[in-house]
């Protein structure tokens, strides 16, 4: 935990003594806002819903961007090699890498809570709904986060690990979209696989167990690939 | 094989294997844990999740294996409350399609897939078919959205699944109930499709698991009897007078707490069952200055507290009655008869009995004329104390009107077809989807003017992104300063 930590912190500060914090917090920022005005003028509605929907999706964009630098950076300037000689353990390294990214995304999000306050101000949200909307984006975050970062351990050039950050998460987006593309049979059972799907429950203000394990698992299983990509660099 | 390729090879086989056995074992887990989801629902009114009494529904629906289709058609765009609705029925199928393996939903928007509505037959927007084997229910957008409240507080609210629930009820129920329909003396015949005919009616009631079927009391093959399968018995506007044996049939048939509907016309033959049950039919025509556009005998309705009318009250429906005979409740009432009324005339009409005409038409004239609201339609519940009922309570719906449920009015008039259908619900006792008891999910609306949404739209897009790079440049002057 020591170790994890003391990963966590170094990413942390890296992330904010560079611009790019800043950066990204103002541009998910404003995003944000455009998307609740945009929801509340065309539904009227007390409710976070298209709000939360549109932000989800933005993140297919976002985070990959986020995490490119995390081990394309270190194995560029060729860190890489030290920390993996270090007594740090690797799964300490993958973990805190991708929590301190998660952090980021979390202030990011503790940024939307102006919208709920204006919907208190002005009507009467219903709570239990905006507390699994926010849960339910976390996951989302969370599963990303690790996506980017496993895209992250895959190659020396940032931008390339951020668009293939991009492009392994566009799938999870677009088969909940796939009723147009596909056979309905096959959708219906591709749709299972997409985030969308998942995520609608939580902004219905329902956690179903189902849904997160899913979100759960995502996060492992790209955590666990991560430690398998930067570990091979020891055997290949 | 160099030591180095042997290695690399043994190492990149194992971590291979691993990752796909971890894939795969994570898929399986979902595939076994998926139908024990357990969902947990946080909202304020509960109602992202099906009922206790639903999930039974769907479990005893899946006990034969047959699919339950359900299509559901998307409200108008671009009226108040489509967004809501839309949402509202979205959910609600989905969460359905969830919780059972034989529920197959559809969510159609009505405009762009206007062959799916024709296939089904579907002409109103919001509709929800759903369809089990050869059964069918459909639900109109009235009775899965209400208004409650008044004025400023007037909110929207979503009934959707108390309705679908009910409606699984219907299609479980394999029987249907049997209205007759009195003919032989020139009343409204449920088979003839002509613009003065029942077919339509008809049509309509077999939707509801109703069959409306002619009873011909005059050419009966043994002695004349309401038949055992009645549910409820109509007399529309008969025009010649009944029989006494028919018309003591039909007061025994309220003895034994049937289920009665009779219409009269203006100056037309009155049953004398109607007396029986103390409703006067005055002489004279329900006129009023409200009048359905261009016709000078079709007042406007409105309508009374009544679980009949609610749903037309709540949807502004206007039922259209033609030429209408003005109905009296005995003062004082009859012991044991409790009169409502249905539907009445404004404070503004009036019981024409002749006189002359102004421009051409009729005017209010208090020496011979009765001054308003004049009633149209009547309900009443005869308990045992009446003497007129031997067993359970008996309920008479009395109508000014027989046309209101001609084929003719049934097409043209908006509130027609709810007002006949919910009508022959009432009269045979299936109050259920008349008054909708659940947990209704209510809309919560933002109360903004355009001046609050123009200082919003700065706050919420400027003030985030603003901060931000208020930090950075802190952060950045920091930096520097060391």
């Amino acid at each position: 935990m020591r170790h994890l930590i003391a990963v966590w912190k170094k990413e942390m500060r890296i992330y904010f003594v560079s611009p790019v914090a800043y950066v990204f917090l103002a541009v998910y920022l404003f995003l944000a806002g455009v998307f609740f005005y945009l929801g509340v003028t065309l539904t009227g509605e007390a409710s976070l819903r298209v709000l939360l929907g549109n932000l989800a999706i933005t993140l297919v964009f976002v985070l990959p961007m986020l995490t490119m630098r995390q081990f394309a950076e270190e194995r560029r300037q060729g860190t890489l090699e030290m920390l993996l000689t270090s007594p740090v353990p690797l799964a300490a390294v993958v973990v805190g890498k991708w929590a301190a990214s998660l952090t980021l995304c979390l202030l990011m999000f503790l940024g939307t809570l102006l919208f709920p306050a204006v919907l208190a101000y002005y009507g009467d949200p219903d709570w239990g709904v905006v507390a699994t909307s926010y849960l339910g984006l976390i996951g989302v975050a969370s599963g990303f986060c690790a996506a980017g970062l496993f895209a992250s351990s895959l190659i020396d050039d940032q931008v390339a690990a951020g668009l293939i950050g991009v492009v392994m998460l566009l799938p999870f987006w677009l088969v909940g979209r796939s009723e147009a593309l596909l056979p309905d049979d096959m959708a219906e059972k591709l749709r299972d696989f997409g985030v969308l799907a998942h995520l609608d429950s939580f902004n219905r203000g329902v956690i179903d167990s189902i849904d997160v394990y899913y979100f759960v698992c995502f996060t492992a299983v790209f955590l666990f690939l991560t430690y398998r990509s930067v570990e091979s660099r020891r055997w290949r | 094989m160099n030591s180095t390729l042997r290695r690399r090879l043994a190492y990149g086989s194992n971590a291979t294997l691993v990752t796909i056995l971890l894939i795969t074992t994570v898929i399986l887990l979902y595939v076994v844990l998926e139908p024990y989801r357990v969902r947990v629902d946080l909202s304020a009114d509960q109602g992202s999740v099906l009922m206790a009494d639903t999930a039974n529904k769907l479990r005893l629906l899946q006990a034969d294996g047959e699919t339950v289709t359900i299509t559901a058609f998307s409200a108008q765009e671009g009226k108040k409350e489509a967004y809501f609705k839309n949402r509202a029925l979205r959910d609600l199928v989905e969460e359905l399609d969830y919780a059972s393996p034989i529920v197959e939903s559809q969510f159609v928007d009505f405009d762009r897939e206007r062959l799916t509505a024709e296939r089904l037959g579907v002409t109103e927007y919001g509709t929800v078919v759903i369809q089990r084997g050869d059964a069918r229910v459909d639900l109109k957008d009235r009775e899965l959205f209400r208004r409650v409240g008044k004025g400023a507080d007037k909110a929207l609210e979503f009934l959707g699944e108390t309705a679908i629930n009910q409606a699984f009820s219907q299609l479980m129920s394999d029987s249907r109930r049997t209205i007759y329909a009195l003919v032989g003396h020139g009343e409204l015949d449920p088979e003839d499709r002509e613009p003065g005919g029942l077919a339509e009616l008809a049509a309509a009631a077999r939707q509801e698991h109703y069959d409306l079927k002619r009873l011909d009391l005059l050419r009966a093959e043994e002695a004349p009897r309401i038949p055992d399968d009645a549910a409820g018995v109509l007399v529309l506007r008969p025009r010649v007078p009944l029989t006494a044996v028919e018309e003591d049939l039909l007061l025994g048939w309220v003895a034994s707490g049937g289920g009665l509907m009779m219409a009269v016309e203006p100056q037309g033959v009155v049953p004398s069952a109607l007396g029986r049950v103390g409703v006067v039919v005055p002489d004279g025509l329900v006129l009023d200055k409200l009048l359905v556009f261009p016709y000078k005998d079709r007042p406007v309705p409105r309508y009374r507290n009544h679980i009949v009318t609610q749903a037309l009250a709540d949807e502004l429906l206007v039922t259209v009655l033609a030429g209408v005979a003005p109905l009296q409740a005995s003062v004082p009432p009859l012991e044991g008869v409790r009169s409502t009324t249905l539907l009445e005339t404004s404070r503004d009409g009036w019981i024409e009995r002749g006189g002359a005409l102004l421009n051409g038409e009729a005017q209010f004239e208090p020496e011979i004329d009765t001054k308003g609201p004049a009633a149209m339609a009547l309900a009443l519940e005869l308990s045992r104390d009446s003497g007129l009922v031997k067993r359970g309570t008996a309920r008479v719906l009395v109508l000014g009107d027989a046309d209101v449920f001609s084929n003719a009015l049934l097409a043209e008039g908006p509130g027609n077809v709810t007002f006949a259908v919910n009508c022959l619900r009432w009269l045979v006792g299936d109050d259920g989807r008349l008054s909708m008891v659940g947990r209704p999910q209510a809309v919560r609306r933002l109360t903004l003017s355009s001046d609050d949404l123009a200082a919003l739209r700065w706050v919420v897009i400027g003030l985030g992104p603003m901060l931000a790079v208020v930090l950075g440049a802190a952060m950045w002057a920091r930096r520097r300063g060391r």
